[in-house]
């Protein structure tokens, strides 16, 4: 119980030294994430919910933010969408972490030529140009919003990895990390526990977010230009600005490309908040 | 450098080395520094292209009856095969591959533009790429440049000023984009091109018989991607920091004591920060090129290569990707050229 009222007041304390964009953007976070999580719970049928009798309606009481052209409601969509980039983001994000955070840390640890390849090999991946290099794989292998999450993964492990790499090459000399050593600790448990988790854990947090963001980015992007995302009738953020922005009302369009800029904004303010945070603890 | 902790020794001795000026004349200096960036840039593109080659070879079932699907005849197959080297291993058919695509031979169009040779039409497509790319950094710079001069060191009063700046940093160009082309469809009557309409796969690539008709997408394409993505933001925020840390710097003071112009030494001393972000965001620019070219139907490469994907001509796409990425080690080249021009310390320390 104590326990409790402990780490309830140190949030609270945290919360109220931190700025006012970081309150924003949590908030805003924890409200993508509660609706990315509630999302299985919610059944929508896309088809039974076309009713053109209320198409390109304004946002009233009983659709808070309107319907489209096919008189489907905006907000619902709009958090039906959230499914689309949501659990691919986590994975991707989360593995980019791992692979990139372990790479980088065995890089920057050992150094001397297998560290050379290893940074090598990851700078010939950073020279591809992302998106082209994502449209040539949808070309080849039959495109889904998994391998799409897969290959952003991919493609965000070297940036990760170097990020990670300097910050280890400038702790390799530090007293503490020498002293691991000396006591004769195993070079695993140095990289995997007192680098990795203690050192980068803000760092690789942040990252994640980004990569998050960028599947989100890609996601709308690739379903804006039709047939790689996630297909009509079901929604996604990106096929619901494509669908409607030729439409007459404003809305359709103009609400799921708000909460496109509003969520990656937020994600990136987070993300930056929490290193931010971390550099301040550590001082 | 890399400094492993356990071993002091090689610590020691690299810095015995270290502060040591170089033996060599400035000439050899400089021409082994070309020489090793010449090689970095071909192993890079050798890499990438065995990347390529590597997707391409693991496509799943054949290869050949996934690209020309259910009308390809016995011939068409056996030219294909041999395009691409299926027959061979995978080092010997890379050779093969790599050494036809040096020489220009890029395959010809099978279903998107059949028949056409890919390098004729990725080609004049992919100079227009470059000119958006090209002009669309220069537009960031130029008015990331301008603001962060005009606004001087920062003060607290500027966040309200400054908010919608950070919101851009979130924005995709494509988003920027479609608001742009809706804005500017609506307030002044103008049809723009394409104007946020996606064009059906079986659209051609656009041709404009008048300039003009192609000056106003390619001026709002080359906007939407100076302000989307988060360059215009990245680049004010990095040339504000680098300003603040230039004006409080010495030789700054001492300029300002003897009474002369501060503005070239800032000018010069802000070029070699700019070209580096330049070099960090050119893959993401040419991605937003893809997208923008897309909504605005530009007759680009970007355009080329999305409405070759969506018919599913492999060859043009893989060579729109070669040209990408040529197009991405070529610029930081030149980039890293211009950076040590402009600041030979980079040349002097061997990196």
């Amino acid at each position: 119980m104590s326990k409790i009222k402990v780490s309830k007041i140190k949030v609270i304390k945290i919360w109220r030294a931190s700025s006012l964009s970081f309150q924003l953007s949590s908030l805003v976070v924890f409200a993508v994430f509660l609706c990315g999580l509630v999302n299985p719970l919610i059944s929508y049928d896309p088809v039974l919910d076309v009713d053109l009798s209320r198409r390109d309606l304004a946002p009233s009481l009983s659709f808070v933010m309107g319907t489209d052209g096919q008189g489907r409601s905006v907000g619902l969509r709009l958090l039906k969408g959230v499914e689309a980039f949501f659990f691919p983001g986590l994975i991707a994000g989360f593995f980019a972490a791992l692979i990139g955070g372990g790479l980088g840390a065995i890089c920057g640890y050992l150094g001397g030529w297998v560290g050379r390849s290893i940074a090598a090999i990851l700078e010939l991946i950073d020279t591809l140009p992302r998106m082209v290099f994502l449209v040539l794989i949808c070309t080849i292998y039959p495109p889904s919003i998994l391998l799409i999450a897969m290959i952003s993964c991919l493609l965000f492990i070297p940036s990760i990895a170097t990020v990670v790499r300097r910050k280890v090459e400038s702790l390799g000399a530090e007293d503490y990390i020498l002293a691991h050593v000396a006591h004769g600790f195993h070079p695993l448990k140095i990289i995997s526990y007192h680098i990795l988790w203690l050192q980068c854990r803000a760092l690789l947090t942040r990252q994640l977010i980004f990569v998050f963001s960028y599947v989100l980015f890609i996601e709308t992007a690739l379903s804006y230009l039709g047939d790689y995302g996630v297909q009509e009738p079901y929604p996604s953020w990106g096929n619901m600005v494509a669908q409607s922005r030729i439409s007459v009302a404003a809305w359709p369009w103009a609400i799921p490309a708000v909460a496109i800029i509003v969520t990656i904004a937020a994600l990136l303010a987070f993300g930056d908040g929490i290193a931010r945070r971390d550099e301040e603890v550590k001082r | 450098m890399n400094q492993e902790a356990a071993s002091q020794k090689s610590v020691t001795s690299s810095s015995l080395h270290d502060h040591r000026p170089a033996e060599r004349s400035p000439l050899m200096t400089w021409i082994g520094w070309v020489v090793s960036k010449l090689a970095r840039g071909l192993s890079l593109l050798i890499g990438s292209s065995f990347i390529i080659y590597t997707v391409l070879r693991s496509a799943p079932g054949d290869m050949v009856d996934l690209i020309l699907g259910l009308n390809g005849t016995p011939e068409m197959k056996a030219d294909l095969r041999a395009e691409f080297g299926l027959d061979l291993s995978l080092v010997e058919g890379y050779l093969g591959w790599a050494s036809r695509a040096l020489t220009g031979d890029l395959g010809i169009s099978i279903t998107f533009m059949p028949g056409e040779p890919v390098l004729e039409l990725a080609g004049p497509a992919f100079l227009v790429t470059l000119g958006i790319a090209i002009v669309s950094l220069f537009m960031s710079i130029a008015v990331a440049y301008g603001l962060a001069i005009f606004l001087g060191p920062p003060r607290p009063r500027q966040t309200l000023l400054l908010g919608p700046i950070q919101l851009l940093n979130a924005a995709p160009s494509f988003v920027v984009a479609i608001c742009l082309a809706k804005l500017i469809n609506e307030l002044i009557q103008f049809q723009l091109a394409g104007g946020g309409q996606i064009p059906p796969s079986w659209y051609p690539i656009p041709t404009y018989q008048r300039l003009s008709d192609s000056i106003a997408p390619f001026v709002f394409a080359a906007l939407s991607i100076s302000l989307g993505d988060g360059l215009f933001t990245d680049l004010f925020n990095a040339l504000r920091s680098e300003l603040n840390n230039l004006s409080n710097s010495l030789f700054i003071n001492a300029v300002r004591a003897k009474g002369a112009s501060v503005r070239p030494h800032l000018v010069k001393n802000l070029i070699v920060p700019t070209l580096s972000i330049f070099t960090a965001r050119l893959p993401l620019v040419l991605s937003a090129v893809v997208i923008v070219e897309y909504i605005f139907t530009l007759d680009g490469s970007g355009y080329l290569l999305l409405q070759a994907a969506k018919n599913r001509d492999v060859p043009v796409v893989v060579g729109v990707s070669l040209f990408f990425i040529l197009a991405v080690i070529v610029m930081n080249l030149i980039l890293d050229l211009v950076k040590a021009l402009v600041d030979p310390r980079e040349v002097a320390k061997g990196e």
